[in-house]
C-alpha cells in the first residue's frame, strides 16, 4: 500500500505505460512547450485534445487524475484570484471602489487556469504511468550525451535508484522509532515551535545512525558484488524504442505542427 | 583442490599509528587481533560451517576472503590466486560471493531482476547472458515468480533468497553466508539453508556457512569453531558439537537434539546422540525398550486451573471484539483485526504467536494506545442509534484496568503503566549517556521528578537489566556492545515500573546463548518489576519454554488461547494451520506414534523427567 502512495504511480497495463520513459518525459517536455507556446483557445483545445487522448489510453481512472490536480488547487485558485483583479483591461464588467473586474482580465484569467490546469494534468499523467524506476532508467539515458563532458551520469542514476530502494524502509523504520518514543512518553503533537523541534530529537538521531549504519552494510555488499564504477559496466535493462513510440513521436509532432498552426492561423486573423 | 587457504592470517581493526603506539619498549606487541594467527583451509565442493559468539573473529574471516579487508600479516589463497594481491581482487570477488546479515541493505535496486543484474552488470556481461543468468539465479532459489516483485514486499526469507540469487548471478565457486539466517524467524531460516543445501549438492558450490545456530551447522560436512580470533576446535559437525561443556567455553551451546539425548545420559538412562525430532524419538525408544518399556500411555492428568483473576483488573487485558481496519473509507481497506476476543491475566507470561500479518503487531498497539479504539478517538462523536438497522456489536478493551474505548481516559498515565518494547529496540537509542536515555521515558511522564529519584530509578532498571549502574551510566550508548544496547533499551521502558510489558521479538537476531539470558531476564522481571509480560514470538520452542499461556493470531483473529502444553498436544492441527512446533512436540509425537505416550508441557526439562520417570517404571505400564 505504500508503494501505491509513493510517487503516486497508478499500476496497470496500458499502452500508455508501455512506452518508453525517454519517450514520455520527452512527450512531456514537448506538451509543456506547447501549451506555453498557445496564445489562444484553439491552440490550448488542441493541447487539451491530445492530453484527452493520452489519458483514454492510460488506463488511469479520471478520478485518480483529478485528485492531482487537487495537490495545486490551492495554488490555481490562489493565482486566479489575483490575476482577475489585478489584471488591467478596458471593458470594466464590475467594480467595487479600487477593484475591477474588465473583460481581458476575465479573458486571460480563464486562460491562465486552463493552461495551468493542462500543465499540471499532463505531468501527473506521466508519473501515474511511469514507476520511479523507469522513470529514473529514462532520465538516466536522456541525460547520457552529458557524458562528453565528465558528468557522472550512472553514478547519479545509481543515487536515485538506491534512494527510491530505501524510501520505503526509512519509512517504516521511522514509524517503528516514532512509535518506540511515544511508548516512553515522547510527544510530538503539542507545544511550541521550539519544544517540537527538540521532540524531534529522538526520531532524528536513532534513524540518521541507522541510515549510516545501512550505507556502510550496503557499500560493502556493492563492493562484494564486484561495484568498481561505471568503467566495465553494462546495462541489463536496455530501454527500446518500439512501434508504441512511434506512434507515440508522430502525435508528438502533430501536436507541435497544430499548435503552431494554430498559433500562425490566428496571427493571420488578427 | 583448495577452494581457500589462510596461512597464520593476523588482522587487526586498529590503524597502524594505534599499533606502534601500542608497542612497548621491548618491541612486544599489544594489538587487539580480530583474527590472530588462523590457518584454515577450505576444499572446493566442501560445507564449512564456522561457529562462535559475537566479536569470535567470523565476519572478519568472511570479508578476508574476498579482499573486503586486507590481512595484517599471513597468507590468504583463494582458488590459487593470492587475496591479498590488489590485482586478483576483482577476480576474486567474481569467485566468492557474500551473503550479508541484513536481509534490506544488500539490495540496491527495487525490482528483484534489475536487483540480481546489479553483479552481473557491474563485471560487464553482455546484455542475454544477464537475462539468462537471472533464469538460473532464480531458479536456484525458487524464487522464479517473484522476478518482477518490489523486495520491500517480500518476507525475510525471501529477500535473503534474492541476495544468494543476487550473487549466484556472478557463478561463484564460493559462497559465503555472514550470519545470513541471524535476523530471520525459523520459517526463513530454513527457506535459507535448503536453498544453500540445494546449491551445494546440485551446483558444486563451496559453502562456508558463519552461524550461532548451533542447529544449522549440523548440516554442514565440518564444522569450525572460532573464538577470540582463533580456531579453537574443528571437525565433524557431529563430534564437534557433542561437546557441550567444551562449547560452553566458547559461548555456544549444543543443538537441542543433543542436548535432549546428552541430558538423559546424564541422568543414568544412556541414549545415543540424535540429530532430528524422529531420531531423538528412535534413540529414545531403543533406550526404553531395552529396559523391557514398549509401550506407555499418558495418564489423562487433570491440569491444576489456576485462574489468576485480579479483582481491580490491574496487570491484565480484557478485549472483546476488536477490530481495526487500515486505510478506512480507502478502496485499500484491509481489516488487521477482525473480532479479536483475548484474555491475559495478571501475573501472566503470555505469548502472541502467529505469522506476519496476522495482526498481532496491530493488537499489541493496541495495548497502549499506540493505536486506539475508534471511540476513543479526540475527535469521536457518539451516532445515535438508527432505528431498525442492527446494533454493530460492542468492542471493549480494559488494559491494566483502564477503559480504552472511553476518550476520557488518561492515555499517557497508561502508557507508563504499559511498557512496550519493540523488535530490535537497541536501534531507539539516541542520548549521549547511558542515564539520560533510560531516564528519557520517566522525565517525559513525570515532570516534576527530581534528579535523585531519576538516579535511583535509573539504577534500579540498569541493575535489573543486569548491568552495572556506576559503570555504564556516562558512556554513550553507542559504545556498548549489541546485547548492552538490548538491555539499555528494555531499562529505558521498565523504568517507569509498567504492570504490563510487552515485547515484540525480544530475542530477535541474538545468538542462543543471548536469547536464553533475555528470556531469564524477562522472568526476573516479571517476578520482581511488572507483573505481567506479554511477548510476540515466531520461535514456538521460545513460547514453549517460557510461557504459561499463549494465542494464536490468524487473519486478524484469536485462533486460540491456551496453555502451551495443550496448543501443542496437537501437532497436525498447528501445521495444517501453517505453524510450527516446538521441538519437543515433534520429539512427543513421534514417540506416540512408536507406542510411547509421554505427556509433557513441552519445555525441554519437562520432557527429559517425565521421559526419565518413565524409564525408572516396570514395564511402562504407569506414567506420570
Amino acid at each position: 500500500m505504500r508503494e501505491v502512495a509513493f510517487g503516486q504511480y497508478y499500476p496497470a497495463k496500458s499502452f500508455v505505460h508501455k512506452c518508453d520513459p525517454r519517450m514520455k518525459i520527452l512527450f512531456l517536455i514537448v506538451y509543456i512547450v506547447a501549451v506555453f507556446l498557445s496564445k489562444n483557445f484553439y491552440a490550448l483545445g488542441a493541447c487539451a485534445f491530445v492530453f484527452v487522448l493520452v489519458a483514454a489510453f492510460s488506463g488511469v481512472p479520471f478520478r485518480s487524475l483529478l485528485r492531482s490536480v487537487k495537490a495545486v488547487l490551492f495554488l490555481l485558485i490562489f493565482m486566479t484570484v489575483l490575476n482577475l483583479f489585478f489584471y488591467s483591461g478596458e471593458t470594466v464588467l464590475w467594480e467595487w471602489k479600487f477593484i475591477e473586474i474588465t473583460k481581458e482580465a476575465l479573458y486571460h484569467t480563464a486562460f491562465l487556469a486552463a493552461r495551468l490546469f493542462l500543465l499540471v494534468l499532463g505531468s501527473s499523467l506521466l508519473t501515474l504511468t511511469t514507476t520511479p524506476v523507469s522513470l529514473a532508467d529514462g532520465i538516466e539515458s536522456l541525460l547520457t550525451p552529458l557524458k562528453w563532458i565528465r558528468f557522472p551520469v550512472h553514478e547519479l542514476a545509481l543515487i536515485m535508484s538506491i534512494a527510491l530502494r530505501f524510501i520505503p524502509i526509512l519509512t517504516d523504520e521511522t514509524g517503528r522509532i516514532m512509535n518506540a518514543q511515544k511508548a516512553r512518553g515522547a510527544d510530538f503533537e503539542t507545544g511550541g515551535l521550539i519544544k517540537r523541534v527538540k521532540a524531534v530529537i529522538p526520531i532524528l538521531i536513532p534513524l540518521l545512525i541507522s541510515a549510516f549504519r545501512r550505507s556502510e552494510e550496503l557499500g560493502d555488499a556493492m563492493d562484494a558484488r564486484c561495484y568498481a564504477g561505471s568503467k566495465v559496466r553494462t546495462k541489463y535493462k536496455k530501454l527500446t524504442f518500439t512501434w508504441r513510440d512511434l506512434i507515440a513521436t508522430l502525435v508528438v509532432g502533430g501536436l507541435l505542427a497544430g499548435v503552431i498552426l494554430l498559433r500562425t492561423y490566428t496571427l493571420s486573423l488578427v | 583442490m583448495e577452494a581457500i587457504k589462510f596461512e597464520q592470517v593476523r588482522f587487526s581493526y586498529e590503524s597502524d599509528e594505534r599499533k606502534d603506539a601500542n608497542q612497548d619498549v621491548f618491541g612486544l606487541d599489544k594489538v587487539d587481533y580480530a583474527l590472530d594467527g588462523v590457518d584454515f583451509v577450505v576444499q572446493e565442493g566442501e560445507f564449512v560451517a564456522v561457529l562462535g559468539h559475537n566479536g569470535s573473529g567470523k565476519s572478519t574471516l568472511a570479508r578476508l576472503t574476498n579482499g573486503l579487508l586486507t590481512p595484517s600479516s599471513g597468507n590468504i589463497t583463494v582458488l590459487g590466486l593470492d587475496a591479498t594481491d590488489e590485482k586478483y581482487l576483482f577476480e576474486i570477488r567474481k569467485q566468492v560471493g557474500i551473503v550479508f546479515q541484513n536481509p534490506d541493505n544488500q539490495t540496491v535496486a527495487s525490482i528483484v531482476e534489475d536487483d540480481i543484474a546489479f553483479g552481473p552488470e557491474n563485471v560487464g556481461i553482455p546484455r542475454d547472458e544477464i537475462g539468462k543468468r537471472i533464469d538460473f539465479a532464480l531458479n536456484a532459489v525458487g524464487m522464479q515468480e517473484f522476478r518482477h516483485a518490489t523486495p520491500s514486499r517480500l518476507s525475510g526469507g525471501q529477500k535473503q533468497r534474492v541476495a544468494i540469487a543476487g550473487v549466484l548471478a556472478l557463478k561463484p565457486k564460493v559462497m559465503i553466508l555472514d550470519e545470513a539466517t541471524a535476523m530471520l524467524d525459523p520459517r526463513g531460516r530454513k527457506e535459507v539453508i535448503d536453498v544453500v543445501l540445494k546449491l551445494n549438492k546440485e551446483e558444486n558450490i563451496t559453502v562456508i556457512l558463519i552461524t550461532h545456530f548451533p542447529e544449522e551447522a549440523m548440516l554442514a560436512d565440518r564444522a569450525v569453531v572460532m573464538s577470540e580470533g582463533k580456531i579453537v576446535l574443528q571437525g565433524a559437525p557431529q563430534e564437534i558439537l557433542s561437546k557441550g561443556d567444551e562449547l560452553k567455553k566458547f559461548s555456544l551451546t549444543s543443538p537441542k537434539p543433543i542436548r535432549i539425548c546428552r541430558e538423559l545420559t546424564e541422568k543414568g538412562l544412556t541414549v545415543a546422540d540424535g540429530m532430528d525430532a524422529e531420531s531423538v524419538a528412535e534413540n529414545i525408544r531403543a533406550a526404553l525398550n531395552e529396559r523391557g518399556i514398549v509401550t506407555a500411555q499418558a495418564a489423562e492428568s487433570e491440569e491444576p486451573s489456576k485462574e489468576v483473576e485480579a479483582t481491580d483488573g490491574k496487570g491484565g487485558v480484557v478485549c472483546e471484539n476488536l477490530t481495526y481496519v487500515y486505510n478506512a473509507k480507502s478502496p485499500f481497506a484491509t481489516y488487521a483485526l477482525n473480532g479479536v476476543d483475548l484474555q491475559i491475566h495478571a501475573g501472566d507470561f503470555f505469548g502472541i504467536i502467529g505469522h506476519t500479518g496476522s495482526g498481532k503487531s496491530t493488537f499489541v498497539q493496541h495495548l497502549n494506545a499506540l493505536l486506539k479504539v475508534p471511540t476513543a478517538e479526540k475527535k469521536y462523536k457518539p451516532k445515535k442509534p438508527k432505528k431498525g438497522k442492527p446494533q454493530p456489536p460492542k468492542t471493549a478493551l480494559t488494559v491494566d484496568g483502564y477503559d480504552l474505548t472511553d476518550k476520557t481516559t488518561d492515555f499517557r498515565e497508561l502508557r507508563s503503566k504499559v511498557g512496550m518494547v519493540f523488535q530490535y529496540p537497541e536501534y531507539q537509542l539516541f542520548a549521549e549517556t547511558v542515564l539520560e536515555d533510560v531516564a528519557f521515558g520517566l522525565k517525559n511522564f513525570r515532570k516534576d521528578v527530581t534528579d535523585e529519584e531519576v538516579q535511583t530509578a535509573v539504577r534500579e532498571a540498569l541493575e535489573t537489566v543486569g548491568l552495572d549502574y556506576e559503570e555504564i551510566k556516562d558512556k554513550s550508548p553507542f559504545d556498548l556492545s549489541g546485547g548492552q544496547k538490548r538491555r539499555v533499551a528494555i531499562a529505558g521502558v521498565i523504568v517507569t515500573k509498567p504492570e504490563i510489558l510487552v515485547l515484540d521479538e525480544p530475542a530477535a537476531g541474538l545468538d542462543p546463548l543471548g536469547k536464553e539470558e533475555i528470556m531469564s531476564l524477562l522472568h526476573k522481571i516479571r517476578s520482581e518489576w511488572c507483573k505481567t509480560v506479554v511477548i510476540v514470538s515466531h520461535d514456538m520452542d521460545e513460547i514453549a519454554e517460557n510461557c504459561n499461556r499463549a494465542a494464536i493470531f490468524a487473519d486478524g483473529k484469536v485462533l486460540r488461547t491456551d496453555t502451551p502444553k495443550r496448543l501443542f498436544a496437537d501437532v497436525d492441527r498447528m501445521l495444517d494451520a501453517g505453524l510450527d512446533v516446538p521441538f519437543t512436540a515433534k520429539v512427543c509425537k513421534a514417540l506416540k506414534e512408536k507406542g510411547l505416550e509421554i505427556s509433557c508441557d513441552f519445555t525441554t526439562q519437562d520432557l527429559i523427567e517425565k521421559t526419565y520417570a518413565l524409564a525408572q517404571t516396570k514395564g511402562g505400564q504407569k506414567n506420570a
